[in-house]
C-alpha cells in the first residue's frame, strides 16, 4: 500500500495562468486527504495530476515506489496503469450503458472471464446497496443511486487508491448529510487510500484524517483538520475553515497589555509576551463568554440580532466598532439590543500579523 | 506513431495527432487550391496562346487581368455579370426577407389558424433543388422567340408572355427568392419566438401602445437575424448556377456563376478563373459585414430567457382569408411547378397540351428518332446514360455523408479536447472555410489544383474521387460544427471515465463517445446526403461525360432543348429528396433549421 509523493509539482496552463505552483506534499498510505481550496486554487488540477488526466509541468509524482510521473526523467504512466480510481464530479456515468455495464466495462475491455465478472459485479452492487438497480439505464437513478454507481465502477477495478473530485456538489443537503457517512465507512471497509477534493470545509473537516489546505495554486497548511481550525497557519487558513466564519479583531499590544480599542483585555493576557504592535485577533463563534452581569476582562456589547437555530443561538453583538458573531446556547436566551457583556476564550492562539501568518502556531 | 493509439504517451495525444492531420488536409484541399487558382490567372493555358501573340504555355501573363477589368470586352465578361450579379443578389434577398418575415411574423405573433402545417410546408421550397422553380418557370412562361414552343400559361389564358417576364434577371430574382425565403422564415421567426414577452410587457406597463412596442422594442430586437438573413441569402445567391443558366443563358444574360461557367468550359481559363476569384472576394466580404454588423449583436436575441408566451395578435375576422392566401401562395410555390414539371413530361409535342398528345414516352419509351422530339434517347427508366447517372448521384450521396460524417466526428473531437489552444483555433477556422467560398467558386478552385497532374499527385479530373471532395469540403463546416455541438454535450469526464478503467482511443470512439451521440450524428449524415442529391453548383465544373450526375445531365438536355427529360430527372429527384426529408425527421426527429446553420 502506497504513500502518494508529490515532489515540487507545478502546473501552468499559459505562461499568465500557474494553476499549481511548487506543491510538495506527502499523502499517507490510508488516509482519507482532502484537498480543500476555494474555486480556482488548483485542487481539481492536482488531482487530475495525480490521476494521469493532465501532467505536471515541472515536478515528479511517486505513488508507492512507482515513479508515475516524472518532468526530469521523461517518464510518463498512463492513468490506467497507475492502479487508482477516480470518481468524477459529474460523475460521467455512460448513458447509454445499463447500471451493470458501466459497472463492468472496465473488466470487460480488460478482458476479465464472465463468470468472474459477474461474481465482482454482485459482490461490489450488494455492498454499494444498488443490486436492485442494475438492469436500469443511469438516467433513470436518483443523484444518490448515480454517485454510488460511480463509486461502484471504480471500486469494481480494485484500486489501491479512490481519487474523489467534488462528489457531493451536485446532491441535496440531506443526501449529502447521509453519503458523508457512508463515505467514511467506505474508507474504514476498503483501506484505500483517499484523496477527496471539495470546496466545503465541512466536508473537510467531517471526513478526513488529513487536510491540504489550497490557495491560488498554492499549498498552505498540510495537517490534520482540528489541527488546522485550531491552529490555522494564516489569516487566509483561520477564514476558510468554520462556520460561521471566525471573528478577526484588530487589537494592540502596548507594555505587556492587550487592548481591544481601549479595554484591556484580562482573558487575553497570555499574548502580552508577543512583541508587535497592531494586530489581529481571530476569534472563533464559540470562543467566547456571554455575561448578563459587568465583569472584569469583559467588554459591553450590545445584540444586533439573534439567529435560534434550535440546538443554540447565533447572535450578532456590537462591541465597540466591531460586529461579532457569537454561539451560545445557555437559556434564558439574549433578545434584540439588550446589553450584555462579552468575555473572550480562545482555546488556542491565532494571532495574525502584518503579513497575516499566525505569529504563534506552537500550543501555549 | 502506434503508440499513440493505444494511449500510453502523454504527446502524441490522438486529439494532437488528428488535429495536426486535419490541418494538414484542410492546408492541401482548401488553401493550396485557392493560391493556385490565382496562380492561374497570371499563367499561359493551351488554349490561350493563340489569343495571346507569341506566348508560350505556362508563360507569365497580365493579359487575363487586362481583358477582365480593362479591355473593352471587360463589359461583356466581367462588369455587366458583376452587376447582374449585384442586382440579382440585392433582390432576391429583399424578396425573401419580405416573405419569409411575414410568414414569421403571422405563425409566431398572430393566432393564424393551422400554423403547423404552414410552417411544415414553408420549408419546403428550400428542400427542392433551388434550379427546380426555374425549370418550372420555363414550363409554364416560355414564349415562341426563343424556346420554340409556348409554354402552359399561353395554353390556358391564351397570353403571350414578353421577353423580360419569360427569361433573364426578373425571373432569376423570383425564382431564387422564392427557393431561399424558407431561410428567413427559420431564423426570424426563431428570433421573434426567443423575445421574452416580459420585455413586451414591461413596455406596456409603462403606458406604450403596441405600435410603440412593436417599434422599439421588438424591431431592435430582431435587426440581427433581419441582417443575417439578408447576408446570408446574399452570399448564397452569389454562387448558385443552375437558375441563371437556366433562365439567362436562352437571352445571353450572364451573372458571375454562368460567366465563369462559360469561360472555363470555353478557351479562357483564365478568365475563368478570375470570375471565381471575385465571386470569392464578394463572398467572403459579405460574410465578413455578417460578421462584423450582426456578430456582436446576434447574442441578446438568444440571450433572453423562457419568460412567457406573448399575446397573440387578434387577426379577427380577417384570420381565414390570411389563411387562404397563405395557402395559396404555398401551394403556388411548391405544388404548380411540381405539377408544371410533370406535365411536361407527359406532353409527347412540348407545347401542344390535349389528351391526345398525352404519353409516358419520355419515361418508358424506347429511343427513337421519330417520335415527339425525335432525341434518339430512351425514356428515363430505360435510359443507361439518365440510370448511370442517378446512380452515381446516389453513391456520391452516400460516399459523401459518411465521410462528412466521420469527419464532423473526429474534427469536432479534435477542436473541443483541444480547446483553448492555438490549434484547436486554427482547425476551427479553417474547417469555417469553404463557408466562405461561393459554391461555384470552390469547384473552380479544385479544378485549378487537380486539372493537371502536381508533383506525386496525378490529374483528378474526371474522377469519382474529386467529386467526393468538393462535395465533402462544402458539406464541412456544417458537419464540423455539428460534431462540435455533440462533442460538448458528450464532454470530457465521460471519456476521461473510460480511459481511467483502461479503454483505448477505438474502444473509448468505438464504444463510448459515438454510440452515446449516434442519433445526432446520423442526422448529421443525412443532410450532406440530401444536399449532395440536388447538388449542380458544386461539381458542375467537376463532372466529365464519364462520371454525370443526374443533376448535371439534366443540364446537357436543356442545352439540347429536351425539357421532358430534364423535367424529368428534377421531377424524380425531388420525389428522393422529399421522401429522405421527411424519413430523417419521422425517424430521427431532425429539424431542417439545425441543418441550414443559419
Amino acid at each position: 500500500m502506497p504513500d502518494i509523493i508529490l515532489d515540487g509539482v507545478s502546473k501552468l496552463f499559459s505562461k499568465q495562468s500557474q494553476a499549481v505552483e511548487n506543491l510538495s506534499i506527502t499523502i499517507p498510505d490510508g488516509s482519507f486527504t482532502t484537498i480543500l481550496g476555494p474555486s480556482g486554487c488548483g485542487k481539481t488540477t492536482t488531482l487530475r495530476m495525480i490521476a494521469g488526466l493532465d501532467s505536471p509541468t515541472t515536478g515528479e509524482i511517486v505513488i508507492g515506489d512507482v515513479v508515475v510521473f516524472s518532468q526530469k526523467q521523461g517518464t510518463y504512466l498512463h492513468p490506467s496503469k497507475r492502479n487508482l480510481g477516480l470518481v468524477f464530479q459529474s460523475y460521467a456515468l455512460w448513458p447509454h450503458f445499463t447500471v451493470a455495464e458501466n459497472i463492468t466495462f472496465g473488466l470487460k475491455i480488460n478482458s476479465i472471464g464472465k463468470r468472474e465478472i459477474n461474481k465482482e459485479l454482485e459482490q461490489i452492487a450488494t455492498a454499494l446497496r444498488i443490486d436492485n438497480l442494475l438492469g436500469r439505464y443511469t438516467n433513470e437513478l436518483s443523484g444518490g443511486q448515480q454517485q454510488r454507481v460511480a463509486i461502484a465502477r471504480v471500486l469494481i477495478m480494485k484500486p489501491s487508491v479512490l481519487l474523489l473530485d467534488e462528489p457531493l456538489s451536485n446532491l441535496d443537503a440531506t443526501l449529502r448529510m447521509e453519503m458523508r457517512a457512508e463515505l467514511k465507512r467506505l474508507h474504514r471497509e476498503t483501506a484505500a487510500t483517499i484523496i477527496y477534493v471539495t470546496h466545503d470545509q465541512l466536508e473537510a473537516l467531517t471526513m478526513s484524517t488529513h487536510l491540504a489546505l489550497m490557495k491560488s495554486g498554492v499549498l498552505q497548511q498540510f495537517a490534520p483538520p482540528l489541527e488546522v481550525y485550531d491552529q490555522p497557519i494564516n489569516q487566509f487558513a483561520a477564514d476558510f475553515l468554520g462556520s460561521p466564519r471566525i471573528n478577526l479583531i484588530n487589537i494592540k499590544v502596548k507594555s505587556g497589555s492587550v487592548f481591544w480599542g481601549d479595554n484591556r483585555i484580562s482573558s487575553c493576557e497570555k499574548f502580552a509576551g508577543i512583541n508587535e504592535k497592531d494586530m489581529c485577533l481571530g476569534l472563533r463563534a464559540e470562543e467566547f463568554a456571554l455575561h448578563r452581569e459587568r465583569k472584569s476582562g469583559a467588554l459591553e456589547g450590545k445584540i444586533l440580532t439573534v439567529l435560534p437555530t434550535g440546538a443554540d443561538w447565533f447572535y450578532q453583538v456590537q462591541v465597540n466598532s466591531d460586529v461579532l458573531t457569537i454561539r451560545h446556547n445557555e437559556t434564558p436566551a439574549f433578545v434584540c439590543d439588550e446589553v450584555i457583556y462579552v468575555e473572550p476564550r480562545p482555546n488556542s492562539v491565532k494571532l495574525f500579523g502584518e503579513n497575516e501568518k499566525n505569529l504563534t502556531p506552537e500550543k501555549l | 506513431m502506434i503508440r499513440f493509439l493505444r494511449g500510453s504517451s502523454m504527446y502524441f495525444t490522438p486529439e494532437r495527432v488528428l488535429s495536426v492531420c486535419f490541418i494538414g488536409l484542410l492546408a492541401y484541399l482548401v488553401i493550396v487550391p485557392l493560391f493556385l487558382m490565382i496562380q492561374e490567372t497570371f499563367i499561359v493555358h493551351p488554349l490561350e496562346r493563340f489569343q495571346i501573340p507569341g506566348s508560350q504555355v505556362g508563360d507569365f501573363t497580365l493579359s487575363h487581368w487586362y481583358r477582365f477589368f480593362v479591355s473593352d470586352s471587360a463589359y461583356t465578361f466581367f462588369y455587366r455579370p458583376l452587376v447582374n450579379t449585384l442586382v440579382i443578389s440585392f433582390g432576391l434577398s429583399f424578396l425573401a426577407l419580405v416573405i419569409g418575415g411575414t410568414l414569421a411574423w403571422l405563425v409566431v405573433r398572430t393566432d393564424l389558424p393551422m400554423k403547423e402545417t404552414v410552417s411544415n410546408w414553408a420549408v419546403i421550397p428550400y428542400i427542392l433543388p433551388s434550379w427546380t422553380l426555374a425549370l418550372a418557370w420555363i414550363s409554364l412562361f416560355k414564349n415562341d422567340r426563343i424556346g420554340g414552343e409556348k409554354g402552359i400559361f399561353f395554353a390556358v389564358t391564351g397570353f403571350e408572355t414578353p421577353d423580360w417576364f419569360a427569361y433573364g434577371l426578373f425571373p432569376i430574382t423570383i425564382t431564387l427568392a422564392l427557393h431561399y425565403f424558407p431561410f428567413a422564415f427559420l431564423l426570424i421567426g426563431g428570433a421573434l419566438r426567443n423575445i421574452d414577452a416580459q420585455l413586451e410587457e414591461s413596455a406596456t406597463l409603462l403606458g406604450a401602445n403596441r405600435l410603440t412596442t412593436v417599434r422599439s422594442i421588438i424591431v431592435p430586437l430582431i435587426i440581427p437575424s433581419i441582417m443575417a438573413t439578408f447576408l446570408l441569402s446574399f452570399a448564397r445567391g452569389l454562387g448558385t448556377f443552375g437558375t441563371p443558366a437556366f433562365l439567362g443563358g436562352p437571352v445571353r444574360e450572364f451573372v458571375l456563376s454562368t460567366s465563369l461557367y462559360a469561360n472555363l468550359i470555353g478557351q479562357r481559363p483564365g478568365l475563368g478563373y478570375l470570375a471565381a476569384l471575385v465571386m470569392i472576394l464578394i463572398g467572403m466580404l459579405v460574410l465578413y459585414m455578417d460578421h462584423k454588423m450582426v456578430g456582436a449583436r446576434r447574442s441578446f436575441v438568444t440571450v433572453t430567457g423562457k419568460g412567457a408566451r406573448a399575446s397573440l395578435i387578434p387577426l379577427g375576422k380577417l384570420r381565414w382569408l390570411v389563411l387562404g392566401t397563405v395557402l395559396c401562395f404555398l401551394f403556388s410555390v411548391i405544388a404548380v411547378p411540381l405539377v408544371a414539371l410533370a406535365i411536361d413530361t407527359v406532353m409527347l409535342i412540348p407545347g401542344v397540351y390535349n389528351w391526345d398528345n398525352l404519353t409516358l414516352h419520355y419515361w418508358i419509351g424506347e429511343a427513337s428518332y421519330s417520335i415527339g422530339l425525335g432525341t434518339g434517347e430512351a425514356g428515363i427508366f430505360r435510359n443507361s446514360q439518365i440510370l448511370m447517372a442517378l446512380k452515381n448521384t446516389f453513391t456520391l450521396a452516400v460516399v459523401v455523408s459518411v465521410v462528412t460524417g466521420l469527419m464532423g466526428v473526429l474534427v469536432g473531437y479534435a477542436i473541443v479536447k483541444r480547446r483553448g489552444t492555438f490549434i484547436a483555433k486554427c482547425l476551427d477556422q479553417m474547417s469555417f472555410m469553404p463557408y466562405l467560398i461561393p459554391s461555384i467558386a470552390l469547384g473552380a478552385t479544385l479544378l485549378a489544383m487537380f486539372a493537371i497532374p502536381r508533383g506525386p499527385i496525378p490529374s483528378l479530373h474526371g474522377t469519382f474521387l474529386l467529386l467526393v471532395i468538393v462535395c465533402s469540403i462544402s458539406a464541412l463546416p456544417y458537419a464540423v460544427k455539428a460534431g462540435i455541438s455533440a462533442m460538448r454535450q458528450v464532454g470530457d469526464e465521460i471519456e476521461e471515465a473510460a480511459l481511467m478503467v483502461g479503454a483505448s482511443w477505438w474502444e473509448r470512439m468505438g464504444k463510448i463517445i459515438i454510440p452515446i451521440q449516434k442519433s445526432t450524428y446520423f442526422a448529421g449524415m443525412l443532410l450532406p446526403f440530401i444536399s449532395v442529391t440536388r447538388e449542380l453548383s458544386l461539381v458542375i465544373l467537376l463532372v466529365t461525360p464519364t462520371n454525370q450526375l443526374a443533376t448535371t445531365i439534366s443540364l446537357l438536355f436543356t442545352d439540347r432543348g429536351w425539357y421532358p427529360y430534364t423535367n424529368g430527372i428534377v421531377f424524380s429527384l425531388t420525389i428522393i429528396v422529399v421522401i429522405c426529408t421527411v424519413f430523417s425527421r419521422r425517424i430521427m426527429g431532425t429539424s431542417l433549421a439545425k441543418g441550414l446553420g443559419g
